[in-house]
């Protein structure tokens, strides 16, 4: 295409030019449709399911009669979820620091950053089937358990969280460290002080899509957690959560188990959006863009 | 803190409070940490290995990729249709998801209003955010019914081409692939993104010089730039295509055989793991099959990965040795 | 900064106030019917099973009045006869159901942790159900017509087969969409037990089994609630679902041919009578399936409750021995006529002797359970 003169644009180049970008417009538009789609059903099937007995009642697993709710499901959810956080958190900044702080280019911190990179492209079921092996089938503590459900879910999050903090240590200045050292404070103080407390909005941002993650994960649970109707708050037995509670009722024939799913659906999404918007919402006001 | 000496020696300078072996000790635990991560990757992948060993001593590694029998009732154990499967519906997902991302990608970063950047990003974004199982749940109430007509045209009008002819099920690959390509967008148009803002001004300002039109300018100094790092995410979408179980097992029917045509039920390597361990937990032979399923399903997705990052390195390090000849700036 | 984290602790502590709450205001709260006073010491506990979605209907509703009578929570997990086996023999469960009685070789698997009881609970009969328009409830259908139908031979509601067994309807042409399971079932097992009986090609082809290889173009689903949504989701879908699924969604439901050669509907009195002939022996593992009699349901199935012999000795502690003996005897006591209120037969007189016998000779560690 030689243009060396400013020539004018001819009707075929413009026509081009217009067609193309009406087709990126388009699909970007195609894109967003399903979201919107999804958005809707959800709201038309799953207001329906809203009520108060819905979020104050546990599913009966009754065939004949009151259905339940889904309260032992978001308590579920709440716990398995926040157990997995207290554990992939601290490790995955842990890791994240070593490898800013002290690992650096070296061979050691470039395999471990290679090989946290392969886990992040894990797939989720890979996850709770290792549990599964490793934990529930061995009998250690019992089998299914909520904390076991915790443990793969942070195994997912893990490299998610170790990733997004590496990124976000990463841009703490560099002079910041260096006039806190060249100010005497030893190196635990100048990460304690200085670093973790500049990239804390980041590393909350990244932890909290890790988590928005996680809640939504159904198939490390499946062969961890099991399936159970009542309330528990203790870790160490079976637990209920949103996600299983969606996918056993998906099959079902009655309308209103349906109907429950939905709702159930319904409340995952918006704790998840709930989740995300605060993370997006921590980043955008601490000005620390990646 | 009084006024540092010049020569800040390490006696002179007054120390903060603290215990000397704070430093080594926090290296040492994130150290460990950090080992501690390895050491459990390479569990995780020994114990793949090895627990899936009954399986193959009972069928055979190359039988069990090949064969076309997955009946755990009978003892065969051919992963064949799960593999087609997942390599269908995978593919087919890549060739409609990517080229919708990377116009997603294109339209924000290059054709967009910048008022509008922000919220249609956060919007792609959001399409990462609905859980998988929501998926499934819309997928198989309401777009595998909806499609189920358009399905039918399809098949009976282009039954001339392969594997399009034969009985349309309601749950099938390619409801499986749609779905799987929404869920892929959100991955590929990020990182596209990403790459795309970062192809240089000059090379894009050059082109519009040149009495380009905006299209013209994309297509001479946007993509070709960002070729390989689309590459990449590409490669990186399909790695999460085919690890995704729980919206394709909602919607693909979870028949264990090659189904007829691209509207018929199938089954995936992920899907199998996850409908049939229950079932397992006490057949040594069928649970070891599960594994390396599930071993035959990293590997598939380690590989893709490791492709992926290939690409993205060799983009990344091409962007950086790509420097403007006789250019400003 | 500080903003920030004001306000980021702000959004922390509502949400853990709100999940504190509901939690809280739970765990005294039994959530089912609390429909008065429960005679009888309030014993508390929880014991899990997991198997068979064919009996869930009728578990479930004993599982909220054995709550209410003394107070044990039991969690069921309806994975599936092949599952509830599974779960059985790796002892993960406390107790396992199944609607196929265990084979030899999982019943030698079994005997790692001890030897495994039967405890039949219930009859049940597996419906024909189809969704078809222009089609009512009844429709006459012998064992080598619904073979041929799953075979994939018969492919629409209009052929020979079906016309022959059902002079003077009429039948629309709408093509047959086979639903089955695709989970390891019990209830395929007994359904396949029926289709063999009746059809050679069935019995050289699929087989009988809990898990058997469909025909093409056939869909799979989970659990008998997944081929019960099957059904109702395709116009012209016929699969295989226990009766209470069937009353439940409103299914049409084939009269099947019996061995006299009679067409019986699913009825309860066509469920028991498949029972009055049966002569389980000592194991009690046992089926009904194509029983004799003129009115009875020839594809009618029992199910059953698994636990081992010695159930401490398997693992289990003395104080949980005691309530699966309890939830069993309530199954074999209360439990059969709440059975019949979900259209599930009781047990037969002679076999609920032996059923009861069998659960009063389990043990824990050699000794005699407490009631």
């Amino acid at each position: 295409m030689s243009a060396t003169t400013l020539q004018g644009i001819s009707v075929r180049r413009r026509a081009t030019d217009r067609v193309a970008r009406g087709v990126t417009l388009a699909l970007t538009l195609l894109a967003l449709v399903p979201l919107f789609l999804v958005l809707y059903y959800l709201l038309k099937e799953g207001l329906g399911a809203f009520s108060v007995h819905f979020f104050t009642t546990d599913p009966t697993g009754r065939f004949l009669g009151d259905p339940g709710g889904i309260r032992s499901a978001i308590v579920g959810t709440a716990i398995i979820v926040a157990l997995a956080t207290a554990i992939a958190v601290p490790l995955g900044i842990g890791v994240a620091l070593y490898l800013v702080e002290y690992g650096r280019r070296s061979f050691f911190a470039n395999t471990v950053r290679y090989f946290v990179d392969v886990m992040t492209g894990v797939p989720s079921v890979m996850f709770g089937l290792f549990i599964y092996i490793v934990l529930v089938v061995a009998h250690i503590g019992g089998t299914f358990a909520a904390w076991k459900g915790s443990v793969a879910l942070a195994l997912l999050m893990l490299p998610v969280v170790a990733r997004s903090s590496e990124v976000v240590l990463n841009l703490v200045p560099n002079a910041l460290r260096e006039s806190a050292l060249a100010l005497g404070a030893p190196r635990w103080r100048v990460i304690f002080r200085v670093v973790l407390p500049t990239a804390l909005p980041g590393l909350m941002t990244g932890s909290m899509l890790a988590i928005a993650r996680a809640a939504g994960e159904t198939a490390p649970l499946l062969f961890t957690v099991a399936f159970v109707n009542g309330i528990s708050t203790d870790v160490g037995q079976q637990m209920n959560s949103l996600p299983l509670q969606i996918f056993n009722d998906v099959g079902q024939a009655q309308d209103r188990l349906v109907q429950r799913a939905w709702g159930a659906a319904l409340t995952l999404v918006l704790m998840i959006l709930f989740v995300t918007l605060i993370a997006r919402l921590v980043q955008r006001r601490s000005g620390l863009q990646p | 803190m009084e006024a540092a000496a010049i020569t800040p020696t390490r006696g002179s300078l007054p120390r903060g409070s603290g215990p000397r072996f704070a430093d080594p000790l926090l290296q040492g635990v994130l150290a460990a940490v950090a080992a501690g991560v390895l050491v459990l990757i390479g569990f995780f992948f020994v114990k793949l290995i090895v627990e899936s060993q009954p399986a193959f001593s009972h069928t055979g590694v190359v039988d069990f990729v090949t064969s076309n029998d997955w009946v755990p009732s009978r003892g065969q154990y051919g992963a064949l249709p799960l593999v087609f499967g997942t390599l269908l519906t995978s593919g087919l997902a890549l060739v409609i998801g990517v080229p919708v991302a990377v116009a997603s990608a294109l339209y924000i970063t290059e054709l967009a209003p910048r008022r509008v950047r922000g919220p249609l990003t956060l919007l792609v974004e959001l399409l990462a955010a609905v859980p998988s199982v929501v998926y499934g749940l819309w997928g198989i109430f309401f777009l595998a019914p909806k499609l189920l007509p358009a399905e039918k045209w399809f098949s009976s009008t282009f039954h001339f081409l392969p594997f399009v002819a034969g009985t349309v099920s309601i749950p099938n690959y390619f409801v499986a692939s749609l779905i799987l390509a929404i869920m892929i967008v959100p991955i590929v148009s990020a990182i596209s993104r990403e790459v795309m803002s970062t192809v240089p001004r000059d090379h894009k300002e050059a082109a519009l010089a040149l009495g380009a039109t905006r299209w013209e300018m994309i297509r001479m100094a946007v993509l070709p730039y960002s070729r390989a790092g689309i590459s990449g995410a590409a490669m990186l979408g399909l790695g999460r295509a085919i690890g995704e179980t729980i919206a394709v097992t909602i919607v693909i029917g979870n028949a264990a055989a090659i189904g007829d045509n691209v509207f018929s039920q199938g089954y995936t390597l992920a899907a199998v793991i996850a409908n049939e361990f229950g079932e397992a937990a006490s057949d040594p032979v069928h649970r070891a099959s599960l594994i390396a399923a599930g071993l035959l399903l990293f590997i598939l997705t380690l590989g893709v990965n490791l492709v992926a990052r290939y690409f993205v390195n060799r983009a990344e390090s091409a962007g950086a040795r790509r420097t403007p000849v006789g250019m400003a700036g | 900064m500080k903003q920030l984290d004001r306000f980021t602790a702000a959004v922390v502590v509502c949400g853990s106030l709100a999940i504190g709450v509901a939690a809280c205001g739970s765990s005294n709260d039994n959530g089912s019917s609390s429909t008065g006073g429960s005679a009888g010491a309030q014993k508390g506990g929880t014991i899990n099973g997991a198997g068979a979605t064919f009996p869930q209907p009728v578990y479930s509703e004993w599982a909220a009045r054995f709550k209410d009578k003394q107070g044990t929570t039991v969690n069921y997990d309806p994975v599936g006869s092949g599952g509830g086996v599974a779960q059985f023999q790796a002892g993960t469960v406390d107790f396992g159901a199944s609607d196929a009685a265990m084979k030899d070789s999982e019943i030698k698997v079994a005997q790692k942790k001890g030897d495994p009881v039967h405890v039949p609970t219930v009859l049940g009969a597996v419906t024909v159900s189809y969704d078809v328009s222009g089609l009512k409830t009844g429709l006459k259908l012998d064992g080598a017509t619904i073979a041929d139908m799953f075979l994939g031979k018969v492919t629409s509601w209009n052929d020979k087969e079906i016309v022959a067994t059902n002079p003077g309807v009429t039948l629309p042409s709408t093509k047959v969409a086979v639903c089955h399971r695709s989970d390891s079932s019990g209830t395929t097992k007994n359904f396949t037990q029926f289709l063999a009986d009746y059809s050679k090609a069935w019995a050289s082809g699929p087989g009988v089994d809990k898990s058997v290889k469909w025909a093409n173009g056939t869909t799979g689903a989970k659990g008998n609630d997944g081929v019960a949504a099957c059904v109702k989701q395709t116009d012209g879908a016929v699969g295989y679902v226990e009766q209470a699924y069937a009353l439940q969604n409103n299914f049409a439901t084939a009269s099947v041919k019996n061995k006299e050669g009679k067409f019986v509907a699913p009825t309860l009195p066509a469920t028991s009578a498949a029972g009055v002939a049966a002569k389980p022996p000592a194991d009690l593992r046992f089926s009904t399936i194509d029983a004799p009699g003129a009115t009875t349901y020839p594809i009618t199935a029992v199910t059953f409750l698994l636990v081992y012999q010695d159930m401490c000795k398997a693992g289990m502690d003395a104080t949980k021995a005691g309530l699966v003996k309890d939830w069993l005897d309530y199954a074999l006591g209360d439990g059969q006529a709440v059975a019949a209120q979900l259209q599930y037969a009781k047990l037969p007189p002679a076999i609920l002797a032996k059923a009861k016998a069998k659960v009063a000779g389990l043990r824990c560690n050699g000794a005699a359970i407490a009631g």
